[in-house]
């Protein structure tokens, strides 16, 4: 299951809370412990000196009781203090510890603070205690002098500060999740505001867009490439929609035709020629429709994505060569010429490579005065990748081949849909020249089976046509420069 | 010539049969791929034309089937216009692939060219009527009079002549004269045919290049025509 992301965010805001709460936790419990014992040691320390400097000028056994009564009087009844003292003679004692004690307080190391458990039985509680050693004076042998405050309230503070600590923590952690929670979804608002009104996009209204100004700046960038794939989107929409309004067109009036010829022709009792006659036309239809089909199925082929599979290295001027030889009694009924220029080698598929030029050369033609020359001009295009072996056609270089014919000028909105499938510049969808709005389409899809693309221009009277072929990509790369001379045409010519 | 057609649908099978017996093929239908198979596999046949979507057991497992025992040709078709349709056809073993819609007479010329049946003989004289093509050294005359062609011209004539009586359809011709092999939207076939009859049929009452509306062209004598 998804995570909405203010679950996410409070999360992880819970997590930086307790991480930075544990840290100050620690942090200050750790100075509530050293405080604690500098209070301790100052409170102890104050005494035992005081206690030390009284006992040092005590030198004998009678003046001893002054030590004693003076040891009692600082010892309250609470025990919240005690003192003891001990040395090789009993006599300079005071404290009765009992032996453990004793032992324990023997190891101690002079001026080191300890707390640990003094006492037996149910007396026992835990004690700060801090020994000073007293020199020998008089009769009396050095003594060690100790002094124990009770260390429980410390320890019961510290203690009691631990727990709250804990409890705050946690509680500032879940309070921080909570606000987190809350501020994120606040924070995330804009994108539900913009969720919703994508949401109320649909086919209906395709020209609704997102308004960027209703947005945090930092959604701009996907308000725009929304906006972006939107507009795509209805391109691709609407080219669709006329495509399928052209194709239904270009399909219905032959269909009419041949299902009311029929109708017509089988009507009355005709003679068999009558009958031929109609069968014959009907085929013409036929054909045409059939032409239609394959295209739009090639064309449909390339847009899915397909590549040109058997593209072997060849002359592009001599596939263009093959192509203009092709058209040349129509050419010449037009009284058209043709000049080639320029070459390169290229890995290209030749029937679609000769397919696309048969339609440029014809687009040509067609648009072409009487007496016209149509240049056709071939650039071998910068390698795309590193520069690697010089410069021109050097292996991996693409090639440019544009078409050029004198004639009217093309309008810049239709130079740019010039390659829609089914597009006439004069509007007209009638034109029984062969060519069924197919025809640079066809030469768009070749271009793009071969890594390419098509141009059109128009300036100085002279409209230019034509496509790219990628140089790169192409199949095995055959050794020999030009593919072999195409072996069954009969006079080889 | 014994052919076997497998092909579900009834009336793309009615008229392949109808069509290929005139052609004199002795034609056998399947109308499922089992049936296809069981029949490639009994009987001897010099070409199986073979329809990919078939109900049941597709034209691909079909095909692989007859591959496992035997080698008779055969031709797919195919609906889908798919690249990857015909490699694979053509990887088990397929000769050759038509994709719907095609032309019968494109289905005829390639049963020929798979049965090496109708191949032009391999002359270097050709007599028609009183037209002479001397095809090694490229010339041609009719009545005694040379006639002026352009190289494609002759190349035109002299594939009509050795097809003679065949009707060719502007596809093939634009394949085999220009090496064109795509459907070209172009009229080019018309109006090479057209300045072709003028220098070889216009000067003379007989006329030997006939047009057959839709279909294509044909060399053959057709002595009751008046023209």
């Amino acid at each position: 299951m998804k995570r909405s992301i203010a679950t996410r965010m409070a999360a992880m805001f819970a997590v930086a809370a307790f991480i930075v709460f544990s840290v100050v936790g620690v942090a200050l419990y750790r100075i509530l412990a050293w405080e604690l014992e500098r209070h301790q040691r100052r409170e102890i320390t104050t005494r035992l000196e005081f206690m030390a400097h009284m006992i040092g000028r005590q030198l004998t056994v009678e003046r001893w009781a002054n030590v004693r009564m003076k040891l009692d009087a600082m010892t309250p009844m609470d025990g919240s203090t005690q003192f003891w003292v001990i040395g090789p003679d009993p006599r300079f004692e005071y404290g009765e510890p009992s032996p453990e004690l004793r032992r324990r307080l023997l190891e101690r190391g002079d001026g080191v603070i300890a707390v640990g458990a003094v006492g037996a039985g149910q007396e026992e509680r835990p004690m700060t205690i801090l020994t000073q050693v007293v020199p020998a004076g008089g009769e009396r042998p050095e003594v060690r002098l100790t002094a124990g405050i009770n260390a429980g309230r410390f320890l019961d503070t510290q203690r009691f500060f631990a727990t709250a600590l804990v409890l705050v923590c946690a509680a500032g952690t879940v309070l921080v999740a909570l606000l987190g929670f809350r501020l994120a979804r606040l924070g995330l608002s804009p994108l539900a505001r913009l969720s919703a009104e994508a949401q109320a996009i649909s086919p209906e209204n395709r020209a609704q867009r997102l308004r960027p100004q209703l947005h945090s700046n930092e959604l701009s960038d996907l308000t725009a490439s929304f906006n972006g794939a939107l507009d795509r989107m209805e391109h691709a929409y609407a080219q669709l929609e006329a495509f399928n309004a052209d194709v239904a067109h270009e399909l219905r009036t032959p269909l009419t035709n041949l299902i009311g010829q029929t109708q017509v022709a089988l009507g009355k009792d005709r003679p068999a020629a009558a009958l031929k006659e109609v069968l014959q036309s009907n085929l013409e239809e036929l054909e045409r429709l059939r032409a239609i089909v394959n295209d739009m199925l090639f064309l449909a082929r390339a847009d899915r994505g397909a590549m040109a599979k058997n593209r072997e290295r060849a002359s592009v001027a001599r596939e263009i060569g093959a192509t203009v030889e092709f058209l040349d009694v129509i050419l010449d009924e037009a009284g058209v010429s043709v000049k080639v220029s320029g070459d390169a080698q290229v890995p290209i598929e030749t029937s679609l490579f000769r397919r696309a030029v048969t339609n440029l050369l014809q687009n040509a033609v067609e648009h072409s005065d009487r007496g016209a020359e149509i240049r056709v001009e071939v650039e071998p295009l910068p390698t795309g990748g590193g520069t690697g072996a010089g410069a021109g056609a050097g292996p991996g270089a693409g090639v440019r081949i544009a078409v050029k014919n004198a004639g009217e000028p093309i309008a810049e909105h239709h130079a740019v849909r010039l390659f829609d499938r089914f597009y006439r510049v004069d509007g007209a969808r009638e034109s029984r020249g062969g060519n069924h709005g197919l025809g640079l389409s066809i030469v768009k899809a070749v271009a793009s089976m071969h890594g390419g693309t098509v141009f059109a221009s128009s300036g100085g009277g002279v409209n230019t046509v034509g496509f790219t072929v990628s140089g790169g990509g192409g199949g095995p790369e055959s050794p020999q420069a030009t593919r072999p001379p195409p072996a069954r045409t009969v006079d080889g010519a | 010539m014994k052919l076997l057609l497998v092909e579900d649908e009834q009336k793309t099978s009615d008229y392949l049969r109808h069509g290929l017996s005139e052609q004199g093929y002795t034609v056998d239908v399947a109308r499922t791929g089992s049936d296809g198979r069981r029949l490639a596999l009994e009987r001897e046949y010099d070409v199986i034309v073979l329809d990919v979507m078939l109900p049941g057991e597709d034209g691909f497992s079909v095909l692989r089937g007859i591959r496992a025992r035997k080698q008779t040709p055969v031709i797919m078709l195919t609906a889908r216009d798919l690249v990857d349709d015909r490699v694979h056809g053509l990887r088990e073993g397929a000769d050759d692939y038509l994709s719907k819609p095609f032309s019968f007479l494109e289905l005829v010329a390639r049963l020929e060219a798979l049965t090496r049946r109708g191949r032009p003989q391999e002359a270097t004289h050709l007599v028609i009527d009183d037209l002479q093509l001397d095809l090694l050294g490229r010339k041609a005359q009719r009545a005694g009079v040379r006639l002026d062609l352009t190289a494609k011209e002759f190349a035109l004539l002299s594939l009509l002549a050795r097809r003679q009586g065949q009707i060719l359809s502007k596809a093939t011709i634009t394949e085999q004269v220009w090496d064109m092999s795509f459907d070209s939207n172009t009229n080019v076939v018309e109006v090479a045919i057209r300045r072709l009859r003028a220098k070889v049929d216009d000067p003379f009452a007989r006329k030997l290049i006939h047009t057959n509306r839709g279909m294509g062209y044909v060399l053959e004598v057709r002595p009751e025509e008046a023209g």
